[in-house]
Formats: C-alpha cells, structure tokens, sequence
C-alpha cells in the first residue's frame, strides 16, 4: 500500500531559528499515527508542511502522492484540524456547514448534521458562544465531513478540560473506527495518543527520535535497573541512562538483553518510553524497522 | 466561496445600504428645494444673474440644504478610507489574527480563489456604495456647482464625479494588502488611513495639475476684472487680475511688458495717500501689463476625473498582484 506521507530531508527554518530538522520518515496508510513531542519540538512545523500550511525551506513530501496545498485536489484528499481549532466567531454553526458545503467537493452534509445532533450543537448558535470543547467538536466535523483521505489533527486537545477531552478523543476513535483513511494527530501529552495510535513519530527538539508501530516499539525497548554500571559494553542503543548512588537504570533500544540475576529487565509503557526520548538529548535518531 | 465571501460581508452592506438610504432621503428633500430655488431665480435670470445667484447661493447656503452640502462632500471624502480601514484591513488580517485562516484554507479552494473570491465580493460592494454616493452627491450638488464655478478646484473635485470609486477601491485593496503584510488587524486599519491620506492628499498638492496639460494664456491685464490692487509702505505694489471663471488657477501673476513679475513700485503721484479715487488704477492701466495664468478651465473636469481615476485604479491593481503574491507565497 503507498505511503500517506514520506519525506526527505524535511526542513523548515524561520529566521536562524531551525523548526524542523532534516525529517525523514514514511507514514503508512490506513493506519492512526500519533506525532508526540515536548512543546516546540516541530509538531506543528510538520504538521502544517504536510497540510500545505507552511512551505518548506529544504527537502521533500509528498502527500497521498500529491504536493501539500498544490490545488483544490490535493487540499479536498486532506483535512487539517490546526491547534487551538479556529472557528468563525460571528458565524452560526449551520453557517460553517454551509461553508464547508459550498467548497468541499466530496461534503458529507448528512454525516455533519448527524455528527453535531448528537452533540448538541443547535445550528442556529452562534460559534463565538461554543464552549472550547464544542469549538473543537465543530472544527472536527467540519473536517470529517470533508471525507478528507488524510485527517490531520495539530493538538486538537491541547487547550480542552479533561472531560472535554475524553468526548473529544471519542468522537474521533467512533470517526476511526466508521471510516476508511489515516489520521495524524499530534500532542504533548502521550496519554492522549495512546489508546488511538497504532504508529507512533516522536520528535524532539526539531528532530525525528523514534518512528515506529507502537507494538514494535514496545517490544524494541527495555529498561535495566541494577547495580551501576558502563553502559558502553550493553547490546542496542542507550536511549536513557540514569546513576543515582550505586543503582543504574538504562533504557535500551533492541532485542531484549541476555538474562542476568544482578538486573531487572522489564518492558516500558508507551509513556516511559516517550518520556525517555524526551529527556535523552542529542542522541543519534535511528529508525525502528 | 462567493457565498461565503458575502456572508462575512452580509451585516455591513445591509448598514451601508441603510446609511444610503438615509442619505438619499435627506438629498431628496432638500435637493427638491434646491431646484425650486434654482428654477425661480438663475433658470429664468436671463442676462443679468448677478442678483438671481445671490438669490440662488442664500438659499443654497443656508439651512438643511447647506448642512447637506457639507455632509455630502465630506462623506464623498470620508467613505473611501473607512472601507478601506473597515472592510479592507481586516479582510486578512482578522482572519490571521483570529486563526480562521487555517480554518478557511483547509477547505478544498485555494488561497488563491478564497482571495479571489472575497475581493471580487468585497470590491463589488465597495463600488456599489461608492458609485451610488458619489452619483446622489455629484447630482444633488450639481446647480449649486455651476453656480459657484468650483467643482474643479481641489477641495470640491475629489468629493465628486468618479475620482471617489477610484479612491475607494484603491483604500480597499491598501487596507486588504496592508492587513495581510501587518497581520493585525487594528494597526493595519491605522496604516491604511495614514498611507491612503498620504497618497491622495498628494494628488491635490502636486500630482492633479500634471495629469492633464493645463492652459497657459498671457493677455493684456484686463481692469475691468481687477481682482486685487495693494499699494505697500515701500511703494511695491501688488496687482493681480481675476482668472477665468470656473477655473482651477495653478499660477497667476502679473508682468511687465518685458515679461518681468511686476512689484511695482508704485508712482508717488498717482498711487499716494492723497491721490484722487481712480487714478492710481488709470496709472496702472497705463503701463502694459500683462496677466499671466497657468489654470485648468471647468472643461478639463472630466479629462482630469478619468485620469486621475485611471491613476487610482491602476495603483489597485499593482497592489493586488502584490497581495495575491504575498498572501500566496508570504502568508504561513
């Protein structure tokens, strides 16, 4: 099956500042890929490349085997939820669809009507009076109902209580789970991702750290706690390593290490291990196969 | 996307359409007035007006029909830069400002036919309430123009005619560009009334005159049409006739047979503190002076009108390939 997205080389700078730093990777299609990462990591530097939001300053993507934002075929394949899900303040929800209607080859009206029904958003009200978590909600049926191929979401919960939160994260699993097609979405925080995603880009400080299936991950990583210890002469990569008093722990990318009494082995959860690459810097990105 | 471009715009040309309306209401009365008055005193004066023009311009000049005058021509001036500031500026400013961008082109059109779209809606209005008004202005004050010979000078011209739809789109398209460059709405909407006065206050200080060739005339100075005679302390005198009626005067001096500027000085006997009444003006007429004038006669109104219209619509449609430009390669 061809890719949803690949890039080479991706790169975007504002000024001298580097966004994203040569970004190199292949997103399957079919599939609910979580991009995670500490804030100003490049989330949203990719996300809106990959959207044709933004330009980039070097390398290349392509995007359902177009160039993002290259004409109204390519912007009908894709949908982007940007952060903080803008919606027009002095505008009816029932003026969003129509919007949404009148420009969107492939609108779903039915499925739109439906979707907010059973939210409760009356058409007639206006979008400056919705709660954030409805904001949000209206902002995500605008881009379902697009029938996008490709559905991206830039934080879309980034800003929501944790109630709104959940209903937001569950409209988009019943949104998943209906229909055909990928989703991106990224966040700051894993838990939101983890019960979604089934692949998973980690980007830290401008820079791919770990790309992978989630269960490829999880079973890629290992975390070593015993007495202390070099870490040179351990198989895999060192992702993290900490040496508190004469304890060590290690967090190793690679097959799981030969069974020694003196060290506990254990599987991380998604969160430990994204965590891990957060706080490990200026390691060498590598790609799990 | 031009339904959505005239649903942003619905609200604000339903208050222009009613502020139109008011105004076309308080033309109709009073300009009903106006043409009575004019009907009764300079449309049947016949040869010697000098008494029915006073008649015409007391009427004219007092009252609702004056309060009209002014509203009307400072409307002609003032509408132009509000759509600007008001309907220009935040056309992309607001929606960078507000984020709606990311909403607006993630639907499947482009920025490009978004763009497009909302100018073409925006810009139609804009010429529609600024062609409706400058038409309601321009025929209401028609008469009393004639009368007073003066549409052609600086301060009644850009308030009539076609010159305020140019001014208006150009306001629009400063405030559409300068909104998507600044990116904020409020001091977008501030740029756009400084640079668009900049710019048109340009026109009636040094740019008007030159777009159409003015008429240049040099004749024997004419005392009966004596427009000032000033005698000084030091004997220097300034004299200088009246120009063409209904004529915008760029320069008008008196000369020397010789062509030299005449200063005087005045001669003792004839122009002194005692001398007789008139004969300081015999003197004068005596010594061969010509008038010199540079002016625009009232028939160039609608050649200058349309030039500077040209200029006005020619400068907004550089500024919208430049915004077309910037809003597609600059704007992320």
């Amino acid at each position: 099956m061809k890719p949803v997205l690949t890039t080479r080389g991706l790169t975007r700078r504002y000024g001298r500042r580097t966004a994203l730093s040569d970004c190199t990777i292949t997103v399957p299609s079919g599939k609910v890929v979580g991009l995670v990462g500490p804030n100003g990591a490049g989330k949203s530097t990719l996300l809106r490349i990959a959207a044709g939001a933004l330009p980039p300053t070097a390398g290349e993507i392509e995007v359902l085997g177009g160039r993002p934002g290259s004409g109204p075929g390519q912007l009908a394949k894709v949908a982007f939820v940007a952060q903080d899900t803008p919606v027009y303040a002095g505008l009816t929800v029932g003026d969003h669809l129509r919007f949404g209607a009148k420009t969107n080859p492939r609108w779903d009206d039915a499925m739109a009507r439906e979707r907010l029904k059973s939210l409760g958003l009356k058409l007639d009200q206006r979008a400056g009076r919705l709660s954030g978590g409805q904001r949000a909600q209206l902002a995500l049926t605008m881009a379902v109902a697009k029938r996008p191929e490709l559905l991206i979401l830039d934080e879309p919960v980034a800003a929501l209580d944790p109630l709104a939160r959940r209903e937001f994260m569950q409209g988009l699993m019943a949104h998943i789970a209906e229909h055909e097609g990928s989703v991106i979405l990224s966040s700051h925080v894993v838990s939101d991702l983890e019960r979604v995603c089934d692949h998973l880009i980690v980007l830290v400080d401008s820079r791919v750290r770990a790309d992978g299936e989630v269960e490829d991950l999880l079973a890629g990583h290992h975390r070593l706690t015993g007495p202390r210890r070099d870490t040179a002469d351990l198989p895999g990569d060192v992702i993290a390593e900490s040496h508190v008093g004469r304890q060590s722990t290690v967090i190793l990318r690679g097959p799981a290490p030969e069974p020694d009494p003196a060290y506990e082995v254990e599987k991380l959860s998604l969160e430990d291990l994204v965590l891990a690459y957060m706080s490990s810097d200026a390691r060498p990105a590598l790609e799990m196969a | 996307m031009y339904w959505f471009a005239w649903r942003q715009l619905r609200l604000q040309t339903v208050y222009a359409a009613g502020a139109l309306v008011l105004l076309g209401l308080a033309l109709t009365f009073t300009g009903l007035t106006l043409a009575s008055s004019y009907a009764d005193t300079v449309a049947v004066c016949g040869t010697d007006c000098t008494d029915a023009v006073k008649a015409f311009l007391r009427d004219a000049q007092t009252g609702a029909p004056a309060a009209v005058y002014v509203t009307g021509l400072a409307l002609a001036y003032l509408v132009p830069p509000l759509i600007g500031a008001f309907w220009g500026a935040p056309l992309v400013a607001r929606e960078l400002e507000t984020g709606t961008h990311n909403l607006a082109w993630n639907q499947s059109v482009t920025r490009t036919r978004w763009l497009a779209a909302r100018i073409a809606v925006t810009g139609t209005a804009t010429a529609a309430v600024t062609g409706v008004l400058a038409w309601a202005v321009t025929a209401w004050a028609g008469h009393v123009d004639t009368v007073r010979g003066d549409r052609i000078t600086p301060l009644v011209f850009g308030g009539r005619g076609v010159v305020p739809v140019a001014y208006a789109l150009f306001a629009f398209l400063l405030g559409v560009t300068l909104g998507a460059v600044i990116r904020r709405t409020v001091p977008a909407m501030a740029a756009t009334l400084g640079v668009y006065a900049l710019v048109v206050a340009s026109f009636p200080a040094w740019l008007r005159e030159r777009l159409v060739t003015p008429v240049h005339t040099t004749a024997p100075l004419d005392m009966d049409r004596l427009g000032d005679l000033l005698i000084n302390q030091d004997t220097s005198m300034e004299v200088t006739g009246k120009g063409p009626e209904g004529a915008w005067i760029l320069t008008n001096q008196t000369l020397w047979p010789d062509g030299r500027v005449f200063t005087g000085p005045a001669d003792a006997a004839s122009c002194g503190r005692d001398s007789a009444y008139g004969i300081c003006e015999k003197w004068v007429s005596g010594l061969g002076l010509q008038q010199d004038v540079v002016y625009h006669p009232s028939t160039h109104f609608w050649s200058l009108q349309w030039a500077e219209a040209g200029v006005f619509i020619g400068l907004t449609v550089l500024l919208a390939g430049f915004c077309f430009w910037w809003v597609r390669k600059r704007v992320v």
